[in-house]
């Protein structure tokens, strides 16, 4: 059927909400990323030193990488959780529909809610985990979770895979429901082990599951930015300090407007520059 | 196995008697195994509640078991004096004006998108996927200034706008793959019938997405709910609150008394948990199949 091109008139009302709403705080973030702006009276322009500052400082690239590397670490564990899950309970269809709705459960929580419960778990003498570990006689683990710098960024990255693990978990059941049955009635007869079925049966006839399940959990952790600022605040000793922690901080702390716009264009270079190169990647191994 | 193999052959029989009980026990362990730990990834929540009937002295001093019994207090209090009633009115009506917007924008601007593939679409569909891999926070300074600027501040369009503008994108791509896979033959006919496209789309295309709808309803809620930043910076009228920001200013952010968060928790976290309960396998199954698409 012929169309013409009178029918994009649908596509406006959305369109004119997103770029007012959207594009529209785009330009006007990089507009400011240029000005030494700090909230009140007028905008100072500075041309491309706020950018400069960024990319010249230790601080600021540190923050960078431990954006990426938080990102890592979630996003792989996210994977690994979901994907044991899913393939027990595919195995288990009597207690399936139960756990995969108890493990989506967190999910449903708001950050703010979740960080809040889990400041009180940590925390480091009443805390709901070391009075657990003193109770079972494994006080030797004991920890101050959120205060030891060593520690701090996997506790935080913890929590999110906590609440995200039933959302991969049900990304990847779908995925196992979408494998023929034959399949696994020929491993059987062939007298694979449940794990050699995984490995070399299911496993690779889950990959568009895992390429929607990471593509989706990368930019949803890159985004992060509530629980380390409801658990950690960005420390201790920065160790938590990924770079949306010091926009926010940068922003409502201080006030550095300015500043704080062109360390946003440059998160959303990392999103962005992170989103394509996966996309082609995981489309290639596809 | 039957009686008559077994009166045959007793030696046999005992012997898959016991493959079978093997089999039964070892598959009833790997149940017991799995539930133990789906069990033990909800004690977060179960923590949550039992911190909520406790006392302070009694958190202090039994941090971990169950309440001696069920003190009502805390709930009270937290009633009275977060604003919960009102909260809730709040994120309800935020929710359903951000539907009505999303939904009925998202689903015109989807129509093309699915019919018609050109530079247009493709241009369209690419400014939709950036302001969904977006970090709200980068957009949230100029949207505080030009809501500024506009008088939108702590008024009920601005959030609505806001959120309306935070959801377009994943309406859009829910409609354009669901009505993609609405069959051209449907339309064919209202078009000899001589109807303008508008009256395709609100006869033939519209009646049939209900249940994309749903589901899209579903996570504007969501959102609308849990979304932090934006009405924590939009909205500082004490009436105006969603739930979320009333736990945490009844909360604060230093000092935090567990009497005051543990209730607030539970109470900002109930209205999801119990749509959650009902519409639990259209939610899972949206968060998977709007990631396809």
């Amino acid at each position: 059927m012929r169309r013409s091109y009178n029918l994009y008139l649908f596509s406006l009302p959305a369109l004119i909400v997103l770029v007012l709403f959207f594009v529209h705080p785009v330009i006007l973030t990089f507009d400011m990323s240029l000005t030494s702006f700090k909230g009140i009276g007028e905008a100072k322009d500075i041309g491309w030193r706020n950018y400069e500052r960024i990319f010249t400082r230790d601080r600021y690239l540190d923050e960078i990488w431990l954006t990426l590397w938080y990102t890592v670490i979630v996003v792989s564990a996210l994977t690994v959780t979901g994907l044991f899950f899913a393939a027990m309970l595919h195995r288990l269809p009597a207690i399936r529909n139960f756990s995969r709705a108890a493990l989506y459960t967190p999910a449903m929580m708001s950050f703010v809610v979740v960080g809040y419960v889990w400041q009180f778990l940590y925390s480091p003498i009443n805390g709901g985990i070391n009075v657990a570990l003193r109770d079972l006689g494994l006080g030797w683990i004991e920890q101050n979770w959120l205060g030891d710098p060593d520690i701090a960024l996997y506790a935080v990255a913890f929590v999110q895979i906590w609440m995200f693990t039933g959302f991969t978990c049900a990304i990847f059941l779908a995925g196992f429901a979408n494998i023929p049955e034959e399949i696994g009635e020929a491993g059987r007869l062939e007298g694979a082990s449940s794990w050699q079925r995984f490995r070399y049966l299911e496993l690779p006839l889950l990959g568009p599951s895992i390429t929607v399940s990471v593509m989706l959990t990368t930019i949803g952790t890159l985004k992060t930015f509530e629980l380390p600022f409801i658990l950690t605040k960005g420390g201790p000793d920065g160790a938590t300090r990924l770079l949306s922690i010091d926009i926010i901080d940068n922003l409502f702390g201080q006030y550095k407007f300015g500043f704080a716009s062109a360390l946003s264009i440059v998160m959303l270079a990392v999103v962005l520059v992170v989103a394509l190169v996966q996309n082609r990647l995981l489309a290639e191994k596809e | 196995m039957d009686a008559t193999t077994h009166a045959a052959n007793p030696a046999k029989a005992r012997n898959l008697d016991t493959v079978l009980l093997r089999k039964r026990l070892k598959s009833g362990l790997a149940h017991g195994a799995v539930l133990v730990l789906v069990l033990i990834m909800l004690l977060p929540l179960v923590y949550m509640v039992m911190m909520s009937f406790k006392t302070s002295t009694e958190i202090a001093q039994n941090p971990l078991g169950l309440p001696e019994s069920l003190y009502w207090g805390n709930y009270m209090r937290a009633l009275s004096e977060m604003g919960y009633v009102r909260s809730v009115l709040n994120s309800l009506a935020i929710t359903v004006s951000v539907i009505l917007i999303v939904v009925l924008a998202g689903a015109m601007a989807a129509y093309p998108l699915a019919r018609m593939k050109s530079r247009i679409s493709r241009i369209i569909v690419m400014i939709m996927a950036l302001g969904l891999a977006t970090p709200n926070f980068v957009t949230i300074t100029p949207i505080y200034v030009i809501f500024r600027d506009l008088g939108l501040l702590d008024s009920y369009l601005g959030i609505v706008l806001a959120f309306a503008a935070l959801k377009m994108p994943l309406a859009v791509f829910f409609y354009t793959g669901f009505i993609a896979a609405i069959p051209l033959e449907l339309e064919e006919a209202a078009k000899l019938d001589n109807c303008s496209n508008w009256q395709i789309f609100w006869h033939v295309i519209r009646p049939l997405l209900g249940p994309v709808t749903a589901t899209l309803s579903l996570f504007v809620m969501i959102m609308v709910w849990n979304d932090f930043i934006y009405p924590l910076l939009l909205l500082t009228d004490k009436d105006k609150l969603t739930v979320m920001i009333a736990v945490y200013k009844f909360v604060g952010n230093t000092g935090i008394d567990p009497t005051r968060l543990f209730p607030a928790a539970v109470l900002g976290s109930l209205p999801l948990l119990l749509m959650f309960a009902f519409f639990q396998r259209k939610i899972m199954a949206g968060s998977t199949a709007g990631a396809v698409k």
